[in-house]
């Protein structure tokens, strides 16, 4: 068996188990007798409706997660479809949607502790009322987080055994109290309007079976039991919770169910009392207690996967998932978790909690479905559900649109904090996720892709909200300690001027005889200076103020490695050294590296080191991609260092050499430097300017140029002869796929 | 085998669960040259429920554990288990493997703490159908 398949460990019944455990919670327990008061006899349309809803997205939940059995559920389909905009939504919607589900879960555990003991409503401490019901939910909020903290697995046994005991003990309710039911008894209808607003209630109820999805890598054939467990565990507790609620409205008298709320009484425990007697309201007790406690167990660990994958995507920091060294649990995640669950008890009435739990999921499920179409429709290479959604795509539509109407039902105030939390979701990418996430969705790859057939607004807001990786990286890979100060000295300045931060690697080459493991064991004796190289680059980068990560590569060809690492580190700008002694021996044979090399990662900064003094910079131009690089440079070391900047350009015409570099100064912001305009072979014009020059920044104005260079199969005579320090300036390029064809063909 | 003796030292179970643990425990073991060591990191499962981490994250804590040991036993052989009870699973890994014996440094902990994650060091020591040595050097974090 592979490890992939040990991992795997979740039968179809336990994957079942995981949905219907989460969703029969506080829900059923708690809110039939305010979906009476609110819905009338349409109260059991009410969980109809949130059923149907449920079923539409658990359709769309199956077909995602079997395409994606990765951790972090609706959060994680959502940020792979729309990005990290709206993945920041989904992430925190979910999160907090079920921090205040299971904020709701714990008071309706309280409520239930305070019916069994028979407490009052609450004391007296400092002139202030504290609720018995609040106090109860603190504790037990305080107990579950606690549990999940250390991680007692013995719970999770536990929950099995009590989602079979909830099935028992509502199957035996409905059964009996369908014996007992009447149509008489049952209370009027009030309307359709208020039958959506108690949808919008008690929808709550209806969200576990997303979590079966974030496991979906620890379940067995995940192709079959996936969808199973999602769709069946909603369509049996929408079957239960709709008996439940038939028999609540039918067996008892009308106005029975009004008069047991305003007495304070828990609704379906005084609805089995009366049917069951004192056993059945004992049996019922004991189930809201259980029901309530399972729900919030499952929740806090659910909102841990969460977080997971939403530090996976850097969206949060991964320091939030750190796993305890004792307990083996995302310690943090569950702390920080927990803190928003006492904290939501404490704040808000438990219909609020509902409603709030109920909202944020809505907008997740809403969004949810609108994920699967956009994963259907972008083209998505590596989509590949074994489940399809029936009806597609009416049913994603259908339940997208339902998922966003039944918001509108909701009461204001909840809407607004709702709504306060998107904003909150979209600040938080806008001015933390954006700069270290580098995920980017199906839908802005796909809008980007095709340019000219997308709108232009499309474009430009894919465009705009586009994830900016991390902070601009300036990669300076170290092989020679002679020239390292300069090469960090120029990386450094760059990195800061641009606000960015220095990555020094070390590259350490070893012959091929070696072996990479001995010398990454053996460094001391291979490099004697291996940590004074690293330890002076820091020195020097800090002397500028800017931050510096140290790395150490050993290889045995060093140039390709420099490539490697660029990627690798995500760098923007590599400055590297150039000569001999800097990269490997001159002339080496290393066949791989025309092929790398035609792909250059980042741009790049290649410095014949003969004194790093920018004090007078010479730019030769003749326009290109290349010299604007060489421009931008220039102003950068102009800022930093003041330097003295003069554009070149050779031309058989004065006139229009000048013209053209004026324009092209304007363009490259360099309206400050000296022109200059020369005539005759350019070689020797800008040997003739060189010399009066401490710098000169080259743009290489053939492709593929700075890798011969490197390898030190080409040499240019300008920068052997001139005198002074030598910039060889590169654009990044990624040559597309229909490029590489077309040179293979040789066309 | 010539001699009569068996040597203690000839494969060594070591069992690693965090970066940090590998590292300390990789040094405490360093000064014994053993022949032959395989290091096991063992996934806690919930079999029947959702495990307490990620299978991803669980995987990934395993690989950096094994990769810091690498850097002082480079020819280090490795197991990665699944099991619900992780004391289970690094003896069932020492039977699989053949161990000589089962190499581990206990942590230091709170009595609370060593209850609440099931005492462990206890359990290995008393479980395993093979010698179990104690490696110096836990306490003193």
């Amino acid at each position: 068996m592979s490890d992939e398949e040990l991992a795997k460990d979740l039968g179809p019944l336990a994957a079942l188990t995981i949905g219907v455990g989460t969703m029969i919670g506080a829900g059923i327990f708690v809110l039939p007798g305010d979906a009476i008061e609110g819905a009338g006899s349409f109260a059991v349309l009410s969980f109809l409706v949130g059923g149907a809803i449920a079923l539409l997205t658990a359709l769309s939940a199956s077909e995602l997660g079997t395409a994606m059995p990765r951790s972090g559920g609706a959060y994680f389909y959502v940020n792979e479809a729309f990005g990290p905009l709206l993945g920041s939504v989904a992430g925190w919607a979910n999160w907090m949607g079920l921090a205040f589900a299971s904020a709701f879960y714990m008071v309706g555990f309280g409520r239930y502790v305070v019916n069994i003991a028979g407490l009052p409503g609450g004391f007296l401490v400092f002139g202030v009322v504290v609720p018995w019901t609040k106090l109860i939910g603190l504790l037990g909020a305080a107990l579950f987080i606690f549990i999940n903290y250390v991680g007692a697995k013995e719970t999770g046994r536990l929950q099995n055994i009590i989602v079979v005991i909830l099935v028992i003990i509502l199957t035996v309710f409905t059964a009996y109290g369908a014996t007992r039911a009447s149509v008489a008894n049952l209370p009027p209808p009030k309307g359709f309007g208020p039958m959506l607003t108690t949808t919008g209630l008690i929808f709550v109820s209806y969200m576990g079976f997303v979590q079966i999805t974030s496991v979906a890598e620890e379940i067995k054939e995940p192709g079959k039991n996936l969808p199973r467990a999602v769709i069946g565990s909603v369509l049996i507790v929408t079957v239960i919770y709709a008996l439940v609620l038939i028999v609540m409205s039918a067996a008892v008298e009308p106005g029975y169910i009004q008069q047991v709320s305003d007495d304070g009484r828990i609704a379906v425990v005084a609805v089995a009392g009366v049917l069951l007697g004192p056993v059945g309201a004992g049996a019922m007790l004991i189930g809201g207690l259980l029901a309530t406690a399972s729900s919030a167990n499952a929740s806090i660990l659910a909102s841990s996967r969460i977080n997971f994958a939403m530090g996976r995507d850097r969206l949060v920091s991964p320091e939030l998932n750190r796993i305890h060294p004792n307990f083996g649990t995302p310690y943090r995640s569950i702390a920080l978790t927990g803190v928003f669950i006492l904290l939501f008890i404490v704040l808000a009435p438990i219909q609020i909690l509902a409603l709030l739990g109920s909202i944020l999921h809505l907008i997740i499920y809403g969004l949810l479905n609108v994920a699967l179409i956009v994963m259907r429709e972008a083209d998505v290479s590596e989509y590949e559900p074994s489940f399809h959604v029936p009806f597609y795509p009416y049913t994603p539509i259908l339940g997208s649109l339902l998922s966003f109407a039944l918001i509108v039902f909701i009461e204001p105030v909840v809407i607004v904090v709702g709504a306060a939390f998107v904003a909150f979701a979209l600040a938080w990418y806008l001015f933390y996720g954006r700069s270290r996430t580098t995920k980017e969705g199906a839908l802005s790859q796909y809008i980007l892709s095709q340019p000219e057939e997308m709108p232009d607004a499309a474009v430009d807001a894919a465009e705009s909200v586009k994830p900016s990786g991390d902070d601009y990286r300036v990669m300076v890979p170290l092989a020679n300690p002679a020239n390292q100060r300069d090469l960090i000295t120029l990386g450094s300045a760059i990195a800061k001027q641009r606000g960015g931060t220095v990555h020094a690697v070390h590259i350490i080459t070893v012959p091929d005889q070696t072996s990479l493991s001995y010398a990454a064991d053996h460094l001391s004796e291979l490099e004697e200076d291996h940590h004074s190289v690293l330890d002076a680059a820091r020195e020097d980068a800090e002397t500028f103020g800017v931050d510096i990560e140290t790395h150490t590569v050993i290889s045995h060809r060093s140039f390709k490695e420099v490539f490697d690492a660029a990627r690798e580190h995500e760098a923007d700008l590599t400055v590297m050294g150039w000569g001999p002694s800097s990269h490997g021996s001159p002339g080496r044979v290393e066949s791989a590296i025309d092929e790398v090399a035609s792909d250059l990662p980042c741009d790049f900064l290649v410095l014949k080191d003969r004194g790093f003094t920018p004090d007078r910079i010479l730019v030769p131009t003749a326009g290109g991609p290349d010299s604007e690089l060489s421009a931008e440079v220039a102003n950068l070391l102009h800022a930093e260092f003041g330097s003295e900047v003069t554009l070149l350009n050779v031309a058989d015409d004065v006139e229009a050499g000048e013209a053209f570099l004026e324009e092209w100064a304007a363009e490259n912001d360099l309206e400050d430097a000296t022109l200059r305009v020369e005539t005759g072979d350019v070689e020797s014009a800008i040997e003739a300017a060189a010399s009066e020059s401490t710098m000169v920044i080259l743009g290489a104005t053939e492709r593929g140029l700075l890798s011969r260079l490197v390898r030190g199969s080409l040499v240019i005579d300008v920068a052997e002869d001139i005198g002074c320090s030598v910039l060889l300036a590169e654009r990044a390029r990624h040559r597309g796929v229909k490029e590489r064809v077309r040179k293979l063909l040789g066309l | 085998m010539t001699s009569a003796t068996q040597p203690l030292l000839r494969h060594l179970l070591v069992p690693v669960a965090t970066e940090t643990d590998a590292r300390e425990t990789a040094r405490a073991l360093s000064p014994y040259n053993p022949e032959r060591v395989t290091i096991v990191h063992v996934v806690e499962k919930g079999e029947g429920i959702p495990d307490k981490t990620p299978v991803e994250q669980s995987e990934a804590v395993a690989e950096a554990a094994f990769t810091v040991f690498r850097e002082t036993f480079p020819d280090a052989a490795e197991e990665l288990v699944y099991e619900r009870d992780v004391v289970e699973g690094v003896v069932d890994a020492a039977n699989a493997v053949e161990a000589s014996a089962i190499a581990f440094q206990p942590r230091e902990g709170s009595r609370l703490r060593q209850f609440l994650s099931g005492d462990r060091t206890l359990r290995l020591v008393t479980e395993a159908d093979r010698p179990v040595i104690s490696l110096p050097g836990g306490g003193d974090r």
